[in-house]
């Protein structure tokens, strides 16, 4: 065991390593602020939509694997907004990320990723086939216009 | 002796009600009663009169025999055998239902005989009989399905081992009203019976014999009756089904309102069945003073009209002249401003067919209050003479309960089979069970029976209420009532009966509304509020440019196409509201659906409107509101009953007063079936009407 | 033993396809409703004769006032008489006309009776017996020479319009069985031979003598009498002596 990690100046040289690695302390503080937490790791890749995903195995499984969102997203970022090809490497279905794998199949009619909609107003609403009970009259229309 | 039903005798129970009838007497006096029989049902005797019929006499002490074909009020066919009981000394089980007793009469309904032989009738009807209850209409209200647990054999012998079926008979088309499934006909002919007796129709009958019997009209042919709907009741099993309500629901899922029709002026009492908040169907209710147990084709089926052509939302007309829905606030706000800012002699509120007395009284109350007088109702009567201030010159004062004992009935400028199908099928049974003769001045019509028809000049009375010389024509008509009177021995029998012709009519005047709006236009309104008011006598062309029209009401029709403001009120289904029939009975509806989307009680409606304008109606619920109709006239709350009205005398010396010449034609609006089924917002919005009138023009057409 | 060979032969073709059930057809041969044809239908013309309208008003004379409905049967009889032996819907119309009642209630008669023949049928409408004492006497050979004969099936008419064979019930004349009747006329005690040459005549629009066709007048015993042989005796047949005047 080496002199530095006896001392604990490795967990010291990590934590600069962090901060550098996340901006400086302007830009770590942003993304304390953000993310509640400052991890360093690897850039995996980057999705289309300009998430980024880390990985450090210095993290126990199943903290070793992340995302960054987007700036885009501000800080109205949830767990839907990672997309499916995404999703299997950052739950370790798969250790392969999208772009390295070449099996993965990608058809034209496969649809466009999107995130969960709920609560905005692009949300499905479901309609009702019944006819309804009551038909309400409708006034004839005077003008056309 | 032998159809007097049991109930009408409860039905007078009142001694009021009971001395006139017993007091009354006819040019041949009745006979005095005669001796009363004694007979033993399960050893209890029973006095019963002689011609009483075993099942009449056995019903007097509580004991039930079970019936397929026999129906109190038709004729005896006797021809289920499902009657059958044991008599003491009679080698054979007799049909209780046709079988006079005799002194002495010793009948035995719970012996092994009886049952035995109920046993093998129910095994014999069931032999043919379908085992479609689970898809059957009638499953659950079946006679046969109820007398078969009650009375059938626990096990069949019906084993179909040559596979040679049961009958099967072909189903017949008589029209949009009526589904049949011939094949389920246990042939009780009740259905040929209620359209010979009652209705009037001789379309039904039997073909052929034996196992091939079949009950239909042989050729293609509807049944062309506005009484038709009433062999569904009729049918005790799922023979003859109701069209419209067919596959729709259980007897047993549904919950059944008593309430009160008001598509027509004679209140006939009904059952609303709703489910899920929705009117499934409406069926006659007995009321032995009304409707006995019919109901006419209109109430009944016209309930699907409820549901279509609702006002939901209150509506104003926005820059473009186009109704837009609105919330209720911007719509009473609207109404209420132009109401307070109306000068009060330029304020008309004219109150429909259907407006109950709840919100007629509120609106007369918000009306006068706002300083105007002008209350009408669409329906024309005439004032002149002693109008409408005797209550006696615009009833049916007779009752229409006593229109069965008249000799003669005389029926002028009405066409009394489609104003008021049940007061016509009354007239009919007088003029069939006791030979009552019936004149008619006016076009002529068919009116099922047989009359004479004096002409349809209203010279012929001198006397009639409709067009120009409507007060003359009453004038005549109390003239020559009275003079019948004078010559009656029973001086408590009413001669003088006026029609009306629509539900709200009678508590409208009795509320002091002014019939007809004809003077009422003349003066130019600028604020019009229709209670309902749709048949069309207030039109757009009638007002100045700039009137501005509040509609209040429940279906979108005429009135609401006019308006300026619309305040989605509630149908008749949907409120408790009092309605005053053409005899002058108070009656009530009860709420069996909610009213839809944002409709609101009718006189709630008023009432809020009356805060907004700042002139509070002093009554904040519904018995505070009667309360108030009983301040104005107790008759209006006395629910179920009729006030005598005796005022004739009166009346005509105030008509005498006025001595116009009386000319012109007498004419109705309803001459034909087609006429009949579509005369208010309901039943315009009612697509089974739409259907019968089709049904009725292709009968016309056909050559049968 | 003979069923249970039925049963085997038929097994053998059950094998292979499931057997279809139909039920036998619980049903009159003919119909109880009214279906527009052709020749019978709302505007079939039909108006009485002169000579009937006469026979009517004498038969309404029979009934009282309030019951002319009594007279229904024999007009309609005679209705179909005039028609050539069936009655089309128009006939029963002018029959409810002419009583005054509903078109129903002359439907439900004409329907009940099986004697009113609701469809056109030949000029010689064949009626045979298969009733049991004419079934018993060989009916069946007399009704399928006459089918063969006529080349017309039961309840139908022949190709020629001449003939209509029906199977009846009963006509009461079980002691001259197998019997036949032809329109109004019963041809009695026959063999099949007699059936075809009656058909034969028929065909040539003769008509054939009606009766008994064994030789018989009547329904006496074929070998002669064999009772009341002998002339009546007189009065005082069998009394005693004593009560001899």
């Amino acid at each position: 065991m080496s002199i530095v990690k006896i001392l604990g100046l490795d967990k010291v040289a990590s934590f600069f390593n962090i901060i550098r690695q996340n901006g400086g302390i302007r830009g770590s503080l942003y993304k304390l602020y953000r993310q509640d937490e400052l991890k360093d790791g690897t850039l995996v890749g980057e999705d289309k939509f300009g998430n980024k995903y880390f990985e450090n195995p210095r993290y126990f499984y199943g903290r070793n694997r992340w995302v960054e969102y987007s700036d885009n997203y501000n800080m109205n970022y949830d767990g839907s907004q990672v997309p499916a090809e995404w999703f299997g490497w950052l739950h370790y279905k798969s250790d392969l990320p999208p772009h390295k794998d070449p099996a993965r199949p990608n058809y034209p009619w496969m649809a466009e990723f999107t995130e969960n909609l709920s609560g905005t107003t692009g949300q499905y609403t479901p309609y009702t086939t019944t006819r309804p009970k009551v038909e309400p009259w409708v006034p004839e229309r005077k003008s056309t216009v | 002796m032998l159809r007097q039903p049991l109930c009408r005798a409860l039905a007078l129970s009142s001694p009021a009600r009971a001395v006139p009838l017993a007091s009354r007497s006819y040019s041949n006096p009745v006979p005095a009663e005669p001796e009363k029989v004694e007979v033993f049902i399960n050893d209890k005797p029973v006095y019963v009169a002689p011609g009483t019929t075993v099942l009449q006499a056995a019903a007097q002490v509580g004991v039930e025999i079970p019936r397929f074909c026999y129906h109190e009020r038709l004729a005896v066919a006797g021809n289920c055998r499902m009657c059958l009981v044991e008599v003491e000394r009679s080698p054979k089980p007799v049909a209780a239902c046709a079988m006079p007793v005799m002194k002495g009469m010793r009948v035995k309904t719970d012996s092994d005989l009886t049952r035995k032989a109920r046993e093998g009738v129910m095994e014999f009807l069931l032999v043919n009989h379908p085992l479609d209850c689970p898809i059957c209409d009638q499953g659950g209200e079946c006679d046969l399905q109820d007398q078969s647990m009650a009375f059938g054999s626990d096990r069949s012998r019906f084993t179909d081992v040559h596979f040679s079926g049961k009958r099967a008979v072909e189903d017949k088309d008589i029209g949009p009203l009526i589904k049949t499934i011939m094949t389920r006909c246990i042939h009780c002919t009740r259905c040929i019976r209620f359209a010979s007796e009652v209705a009037g129709v001789d379309d039904f009958g039997t073909t052929g014999r034996g196992t091939d019997m079949q009950v239909g009209t042989y050729v293609e042919k509807m049944l062309l009756s506005e009484l038709s709907g009433n062999v569904i009741d009729l049918c005790p099993v799922g023979a003859l089904t109701s069209k419209p309500y067919s596959f729709a629901a259980r007897p047993w899922e549904t919950r059944r309102i008593d309430s009160v029709d008001v598509l027509d002026p004679l209140g006939s009492n009904i059952v609303v069945t709703t489910r899920t908040n929705e009117v499934l169907r409406i069926l006659p209710r007995t009321n032995e003073e009304i409707n006995e147990e019919w109901l006419s084709d209109k109430s009944r089926f016209a309930c699907d009209g409820l549901k279509r052509q609702r006002l939901v939302t209150p509506m104003m007309t926005d820059s473009r002249g186009n109704l837009m829905p609105v919330d209720w606030e911007d719509a009473i706000v609207a109404a209420a401003r132009a109401l307070r800012d109306c000068p009060p002699n330029k304020l008309l509120a004219v109150a429909g067919d259907m407006a109950d007395a709840e919100s007629l009284v509120a609106l007369k109350d918000l009306v006068n209050r706002l300083g105007s007088e002008n209350t009408c109702t669409e329906q024309y009567f005439p004032l002149d003479g002693a109008g409408i201030d005797l209550r006696s010159s615009y009833l049916c004062n007779t009752k229409i309960a006593n229109v069965e004992d008249a000799d003669f009935v005389l029926l002028i400028g009405t066409n009394v089979r489609f104003e008021a199908p049940l007061l016509n099928a009354r007239i009919r049974k007088a003029y069939v069970h006791k030979d009552t003769d019936v004149a008619l001045i006016g076009p002529k019509v068919d009116l099922t029976y047989d009359y004479m028809h004096v002409g349809d000049s209203a010279s012929v009375v001198k006397i009639s209420p409709r067009g120009p010389e409507g007060s003359a024509l009453l004038a005549y008509t109390q003239e020559l009532a009275c003079k019948l009177q004078d010559k009656l021995q029973d001086k408590e029998w009413k001669v003088l009966n006026v029609l009306q012709r629509t539900a709200s009519q009678v508590a409208a005047l009795d509320l002091g509304y002014q019939p007809g709006v004809g003077k009422a236009l003349q003066d130019g309104p600028k604020v019009v509020y229709l209670l309902g008011a749709d048949s069309g006598v207030v039109s757009r062309d009638q007002l100045p440019k700039d009137a501005f029209v509040i509609y209040q009401g429940h279906h979108g029709d005429a009135g609401a196409a006019m308006a300026d403001v619309v305040l989605p009120g509630a149908a008749y289904t949907e409120k408790r509201a009092t309605f005053v029939n053409a005899e002058g009975r108070a009656q009530q509806t009860l709420v069996a659906v909610a009213p839809p989307g944002m409709a609101r009680e009718d006189w709630k409606i008023i009432r809020a409107l009356s805060e907004v304008i700042g002139e509070r109606l002093p009554y904040d619920n519904l018995d505070e509101v009667r309360d108030r109709l009983s301040e104005i006239s107790p008759a209006l709350v006395a629910y179920g009953d009729v006030q005598e009205n005796n005022y004739f005398a009166q009346a005509r010396a105030l008509a005498q007063s006025l001595q116009k010449p009386v000319s012109g034609k007498l004419d109705v609006q309803l001459k034909h079936l087609e006429d009949f089924f579509m005369t208010d917002t309901i039943s315009r919005a009612s697509p089974t009407m739409a259907k019968c009138i089709q049904a009725v023009l292709k009968q016309k057409d056909s050559p049968y | 033993m003979l069923s249970s060979l039925r049963t085997g032969i038929k097994g053998l073709w059950r094998v292979p396809a499931r057997s279809l059930q139909t039920s036998s057809v619980l049903q009159h041969d003919s119909l109880f409703v009214h279906r527009d044809t052709p020749e019978d239908n709302v505007n079939t013309p039909f108006e009485f004769s002169e000579a009937n309208k006469k026979r009517i008003d004498a038969l309404l004379a029979i009934y009282p006032e309030g019951h002319k409905r009594g007279a229904m049967i024999p007009i309609l009889d005679l209705a179909q008489r005039q028609n050539g032996g069936w009655l089309p819907l128009s006939a029963m119309h002018k029959v409810a006309e002419i009583l005054n009642l509903p078109r129903m209630r002359v439907y439900e008669v004409a329907t009940f009776y099986t004697m009113f023949i609701r469809r056109p049928v030949g000029k010689y409408h064949l009626q045979v017996c298969t009733t049991t004492p004419c079934w018993l006497r060989g009916s069946d050979a007399i009704l399928k020479a006459i089918v063969e004969d006529t080349k017309c099936e039961v309840g139908g008419n022949s190709p020629c319009g001449k003939f209509s064979v029906s199977e009846v019930e009963c006509l009461g004349a079980c002691v001259n069985a197998p019997m036949l009747q032809v329109n109004d006329d019963y041809y009695e005690d026959l063999t099949v031979e007699d059936t075809k040459e009656i058909i034969a005549k028929f065909k040539k629009d003769e008509k054939p003598v009606p009766g008994p066709r064994s030789g018989r007048y009547a329904s006496e015993p074929l070998g002669g009498l064999t009772s009341l042989t002998e002339p009546p005796t007189g009065p005082g047949f069998g009394v005693q002596d004593c009560f001899k005047a």
